[in-house]
């Protein structure tokens, strides 16, 4: 990861990184720290990276426990429990009528991806600029505001990858898979639907001076409507036309369509594999770049 | 606390109860009124965003339901009360964990208040007190919704406001009693999965019927169960002795909830 060096901020290092004699009044202890602000000065990120998941290990037991406990409890209350109970068929794949827990599992794998955005993008991201001022203390060294930024994406898309593999597992174990060895690709599309989600999130937290319940509101006018209105637990075309425009947007959505695409093919009426794909990276690109801005912007005033 | 002890002896109730947890019920409202009464309101919504898209779409592929009693209602009127207790659970155990331990924690507001002549039972019942009248709010909210779905079956649906009170009762003062022995923010993680389980498999999107035996025992025996049962005979109108039972296992949970809650604050604060 290479970030672009911006060493012409005037209230940074004035002195290139690169450069180990900073002048003829340079002393052995000043030389020594511009050497040693090299590695952070390239690899800031991954420094950054490590600091969060390290930070993760003060609740390591929440992240496995609910990264395995959810999935578990979901595929037998939904995916087995609802599906005993359902005795028409809700969805169709190249073949016609699925099972249920294959048409609902996928689905279910996405939101868990999405979900741990609504943790580490919102309440972490206020946890640093402003609870624990952690970012400020990151900023004051060599590492420079896109690479907090970033460091903070990784350390996140990592567990993302954890709990999508861990609920790929547990869909494996259930039967909750068409195509076995194509669907284990459920798990990349999960983080990307997590990053299209989370992203944007990202730069809205990073925005954010006061805490008035906006993370709160965050949850329950956003998150919840996108998990319940994106065609989870039935298809979208059974929703009202005036409804559907919430799943199009929602990256649940696109995410649990190419989940479905790689678990049992296209069923009628289906996107192809390359939109929904197309959509996700579409909304974490964009994401990324206005999180990146908000950071600089923030941590450089 | 010699002093103390010698004028009112910690056991007796005099010192547990000084018959003014209004004031801790006003204190909440106020501070309610001033800071977060947005994302108070805002709880109303969950519950009806999960009635429209699982009693709508999900209903379009079920239509009825028969219930245990033999009778078939629309899914829709099926599991609107079993949403509504699963949102008076929530409220309340969201109530008397999170808030309590931000107030017991980080606010340090109890040892304030138990400073003056309130007591710990004051503050036990004033915080019960402020999360049923929050509960009670959205529970007028949910059946205002479903009366205009047409999905209170019965007259008797209006009785479900007093059993939502009852249910939200039982799950604040224990989660008042869990909370008080919780240290750092992570444990509370484990109130949401344990709350998890509880609300998909109790009865609230299909009937028990389809697990074998030994489960739905051990669903019987979890308190959100008989809240759904309770809530949904009311509101169906498909009334029987259980209810009684039902009744009974929310008053014997709010007695031990009370009793727990009271001894641990006092042995947090008062000791």
């Amino acid at each position: 990861m290479t970030e672009p060096d911006r060493l012409t901020e005037p209230d940074r290092m004035n002195e290139p990184a690169h450069t180990t004699t900073p002048g003829a009044v340079a002393e052995p202890m000043v030389a020594a720290a511009f050497a040693g602000a090299l590695r952070p000065r390239r690899f800031g990120a991954w420094y950054i990276a490590e600091h969060q998941l390290r930070q993760m290990r003060s609740y390591g037991w929440t992240v496995v426990m609910s990264g395995i406990g959810s999935p578990l409890i979901y595929m037998l209350g939904i995916g087995l429990g609802l599906a005993a109970f359902l005795d028409v068929p809700v969805a169709s794949g190249p073949d016609g009528p699925v099972d249920y827990l294959w048409f609902v599992a996928p689905a279910l794998l996405a939101t868990a991806a999405v979900s741990v955005t609504t943790e580490e993008f919102t309440y972490t991201v206020m946890a640093g600029f402003k609870w624990r001022r952690l970012f400020w203390g990151m900023n004051a060294s060599p590492v420079s505001p896109e690479q907090i930024c970033s460091g903070l994406v990784i350390a996140v898309t990592l567990r993302m990858v954890f709990v999508s593999a861990a609920y790929y597992l547990v869909m494996v174990l259930f039967g909750a898979v068409g195509d076995v060895v194509l669907g284990t690709l459920m798990v990349p599309v999960g983080v990307l639907a997590g990053l299209a989600f989370g992203l944007p999130l990202l730069a809205f937290s990073a925005g954010i001076e006061e805490d008035r319940g906006q993370f709160a509101m965050v949850q329950r006018f956003v998150f919840t409507p996108l998990f319940l209105f994106s065609g989870t637990f039935y298809p979208l075309d059974t929703l009202p036309v005036g409804l559907q425009w919430v799943g199009w947007i929602s990256p649940i959505w696109h995410a649990s369509e190419a989940g479905r695409l790689l678990s049992y093919g296209p069923g009628p009426g289906s996107w192809p594999l390359g939109a929904h794909l197309a959509v996700l990276a579409l909304l974490a690109v964009v994401g990324w770049f206005v999180a990146r801005r908000v950071f600089v912007g923030r941590l450089r005033s | 606390m010699t002093t103390v002890a010698t004028t009112r002896n910690p056991g007796s109730l005099r010192a547990l109860y000084s018959g003014n947890a209004l004031a801790v019920v006003s204190r909440a409202l106020q501070a309610t009124r001033s800071s977060n009464w947005v994302v108070v309101v805002s709880g109303f919504f969950e519950p009806v965003f999960y009635l429209l898209a699982m009693g709508w779409g999900l209903g379009s592929f079920i239509g009825d339901v028969t219930l245990e009693s033999g009778e078939t209602v629309p899914y829709a009127a099926y599991i609107a009360p079993a949403l509504l207790a699963v949102s008076a659970m929530n409220g309340a155990i969201y109530d008397s964990t999170w808030n309590v331990f931000f107030k017991m924690h980080f606010g340090k507001l109890y040892d304030a208040m138990l400073a003056t002549s309130i007591g710990p039972l004051d503050v036990a019942l004033g915080e019960i007190v402020y999360a049923l009248l929050r509960g009670g709010v959205y529970a007028v909210g949910f059946m205002s919704v479903m009366q205009v779905l047409g999905l209170n079956l019965s007259w008797t649906a209006v009785l479900a406001i007093p059993a939502v009170l009852l249910v939200a009762f039982g799950f604040a003062s224990v989660g008042m009693a869990v909370t008080s022995y919780m240290k750092t923010f992570q444990q509370m993680d484990w109130i949401t999965f344990a709350l998890l389980p509880m609300f998909l498999f109790s009865a609230t999107f299909y009937p028990l019927s389809v697990y074998a035996e030994p489960i739905q025992w051990v669903i019987k025996a979890l308190p959100l169960w008989h809240a759904v049962e309770l809530v949904r005979g009311l509101t169906t109108g498909v009334l029987g002795p259980v209810m009684l039972v039902h009744v009974g296992y929310f008053l014997v949970m709010i007695t031990a909830g009370v009793l727990a809650t009271t001894t641990r604050l006092r042995a947090l604060f008062l000791s």
